[in-house]
């Protein structure tokens, strides 16, 4: 992947290549913090955040630790520990700032460490063989697209709660009908550019 | 084989230390808040660690803010007026304040945190407020479901309250409750003695507080009390003094004739206590003699349902009718209401009330419906 | 097993003595969705909603709540109203407090008696939660339905 732009990378992992409508990552907190457009602009500031130094980290820990020792098959356990502080650390800065977002994210600050759209990130970093340029920026991209998609989704239900919808659609089950055609409304945008 | 291994936990072994080096260093820094200062209505400042609530900093300060809930978020007593050094509304603090006090600023003590040098304003006779160790010396049956505790105080040794007030009791562990609760009982001794407090507690139905006083707590035991508490005590005026209780609403109403005739206030009084038997009645004598000591007090006790036994001459029915044919008769233009007892008895007598033209900033009852 | 903020919450307020005496889960060793789920079925069962038997249960309450503490005789009932001072919040951490107020209610009809309070209704209609078994406010939703009359 030497020859891609990062800035193709970029724009592709928002909007080809999603990493929520596209790929289907990171669906539980998509769907459980939606609810309200403060909370998910929060949330989907965390996700970019987590993503953008994640993917740094991880390409630094892969590249000049696990592969120089031969030790790629930990990959998943070295990923998931970087995550992991990262978010713990996100956590502090969070508190600190701003009690409210703290508030309302709630539990779901702490799930990111297991949001599989990080460790999705970190993965795909690998098997596509980016370097570090492309790797930070297709970390930051997929976040921006994740808090893309979030937003969207949050924006949409907001205005279902005015809606008749069939009781036994309510909530979650709606959400997932939304996110399918949300999906196929951003396979509009592959013909742009195509990544892998 | 060895050394594969060897150098496989080793290096996860590196990143997870390192990790974690970054983690308490960022702990140390990011979550400590230091010592921050507190200004309280611009004249005393506190020196606190950071951290924690403004209400379990300002206690652990000896400054009492009301709470009933114990900083659950629910009951909204500990609001306080923070005029610096917060953050934001918080969404637990949301429901609970109307848009005139988000205004004026006004916060809940048990959800904002210490986490800078503040500036905040509390009403001037919170500072009053003391934490009091006490030792029983008395338990009396009053009733059936009614005792008196007489708590002597030792530390400090000297209480300063308006006649009607209360305090707050804190229980100690007991049984399976692992935990102190704190509830609030009117004061029935009179303000003018100042070394001990008497308590009327009845029996609450798997109540936490009442039982342990009527089952766990025995004489010589020390307990600690919270207060003095409470914007109900005796209004200035010249009219008429009606006072209504049920109950162990008797406690504050003792405390106010105490001060009446104490202090040879000339108004008249009348006090009707409600009761559904004979066995409920209590106090009796006591109100008799005040009745003598007191120029112009009329003691009315009414059952709603006395026994055949009871041999009940007085009034009968609910509370509220004696209420209503008294009112009926008397001049109440500038009489003052004072009612004590269980929320509903209060609800009814304050409807009898408005009815007879007295108006809702001439009725008084305690907190705590 | 990490709680979220909600299930931390219940679990503190559900102890002994954090809002009542005795707590609300009684002996019972069943994980406090699993009692709401198992009561539902049962109320499913006898074709009642919980809002239908809370307002039942509400009903009674302000029948006695009129006579102050007197014996109120009510068609084939027999209550007693009990409202002590002080208030209650809900151990589900909704920021709304509850007043304490005891009912002890008797079918004559039946020979039964039940007894619950006010933040049973509560959680009754807003939580389905009928608190474990051998908490003293437990409430059998088959005996509730029987002695309030519902089954007919």
């Amino acid at each position: 992947m030497e020859g891609l732009s990062p800035w193709v990378i970029f724009f592709a992992s928002i909007f080809t290549g999603n990493i929520l409508l596209v790929y289907f990552l990171g669906m539980c907190s998509f769907l459980s913090v939606s609810k309200q457009v403060k909370t998910s602009l929060g949330l989907g500031l965390a996700v970019v955040f987590v993503l953008t130094i994640t993917s740094a980290l991880n390409y630094i820990v892969y590249y000049y630790i696990l592969e120089p020792l031969n030790i790629e098959y930990l990959r998943y356990i070295a990923f998931i520990i970087v995550i992991a502080s990262v978010v713990q650390l996100l956590e502090m800065i969070i508190e600190r700032i701003s009690e409210t977002l703290y508030i309302n994210l709630g539990i779901f600050l702490p799930l990111i460490t297991v949001n599989c759209a990080i460790l999705g990130v970190s993965l795909f970093m690998v098997i596509r063989k980016y370097t570090f340029i492309q790797s930070v920026l297709f970390g930051a991209g997929s976040g921006i697209g994740w808090m893309l998609a979030i937003l969207a989704m949050a924006g949409i239900r907001a205005r279902l709660n005015e809606q008749k919808i069939p009781p036994a659609l309510r909530g979650p089950g709606i959400a997932l009908i939304i996110s399918g055609i949300m999906a196929m409304a951003f396979i509009g945008f592959s013909g742009i550019v195509q990544i892998q | 084989m060895i050394t594969k291994i060897l150098i496989a936990t080793l290096s996860m072994a590196g990143i997870s230390g390192l990790l974690a080096i970054i983690l308490v260093i960022a702990e140390r820094y990011l979550a400590n808040y230091g010592e921050c200062k507190i200004t309280i209505n611009n004249q005393k400042d506190l020196i606190v660690k950071g951290g924690s609530t403004l209400l379990s900093t300002l206690n652990s300060q000896k400054i009492f803010l009301p709470s009933a809930c114990g900083g659950r978020g629910t009951c909204a007593y500990c609001k306080c007026k923070v005029i610096d050094g917060v953050g934001p509304l918080l969404p637990t603090e949301e429901p609970l304040l109307n848009k005139q006090e988000i205004e004026n600023q006004i916060r809940l003590a048990c959800q904002v945190k210490v986490k800078q040098d503040m500036l905040i304003e509390i009403p001037e006779e919170l500072f009053n407020i003391k934490e009091f160790e006490t030792r029983v010396t008395l338990i009396q049956d009053l009733t059936h479901d009614i005792k008196l505790v007489r708590l002597q105080l030792i530390e400090p040794y000297e209480i300063f309250f308006k006649a009607g007030q209360y305090v707050q009791l804190i229980t100690a562990p007991y049984a399976g409750v692992k935990e102190s609760v704190s509830r609030a009982y009117s004061v029935a001794s009179a303000s003018h003695e100042h070394d001990h407090v008497d308590l009327m507690i009845r029996l609450v139905p798997e109540g936490i507080c009442t039982t342990w006083v009527h089952n766990y707590l025995n004489e010589n035991e020390r307990v600690k009390i919270i207060g003095p508490m409470g914007d109900f005590y005796l209004r200035d005026g010249e009219g008429e003094i009606i006072m209504v209780a049920g109950g162990s609403g008797m406690a504050p109403i003792v405390s106010l004739l105490e001060k009446i005739s104490k202090e040879d206030i000339e108004r008249k009084v009348t006090y009707f206590f409600g009761a559904v038997r004979k066995k409920d009645l209590f106090y009796i004598d006591e109100m008799r003699n005040l009745e003598n000591e007191i120029g112009n007090f009329t003691f009315i006790p009414a059952l709603s349902a006395p026994e055949p036994e009871d041999n009940w001459d007085g009034e009968t029915g609910l509370i509220t009718e004696p209420l209503d044919r008294y009112l009926s008769r008397s001049d109440n233009a500038t009489s003052q209401a004072y009612l004590c007892g269980s929320p509903g008895m209060i609800n009814a007598c304050i409807n009898v009330f408005v009815k007879h033209g007295i108006t809702r900033d001439r009725i008084f009852n305690d907190p705590f419906a | 097993m990490k709680l979220t903020p909600k299930e931390q919450i219940i679990e503190k307020n559900f102890k002994l003595g954090a809002i009542t005496k005795d707590g609300f889960m009684g002996d019972d060793v069943r994980h406090v969705h699993d009692i709401i789920q198992h009561d539902a079925m049962t109320l499913e069962k006898l074709g009642i909603s919980s809002g239908e038997l809370a307002a039942r249960m509400q009903f009674f309450i302000d029948l006695g709540k009129e006579a102050i503490e007197n014996i109120v005789d009510w068609n084939e009932y027999t209550i007693q109203v009990i409202w002590s001072r002080g208030m209650l919040p809900c151990p589900f951490g909704e920021p709304r407090l509850h007043h304490k107020i005891f009912i002890e209610l008797r079918n004559n009809k039946l020979n039964k008696s039940i007894r619950y309070t006010q933040l049973n209704v509560h959680l009754i209609r807003e939580h389905g939660f009928f608190e474990g078994k051998g908490s003293p406010f437990r409430l059998e939703p088959e005996e509730l339905v029987e002695v309030l009359s519902l089954d007919q």
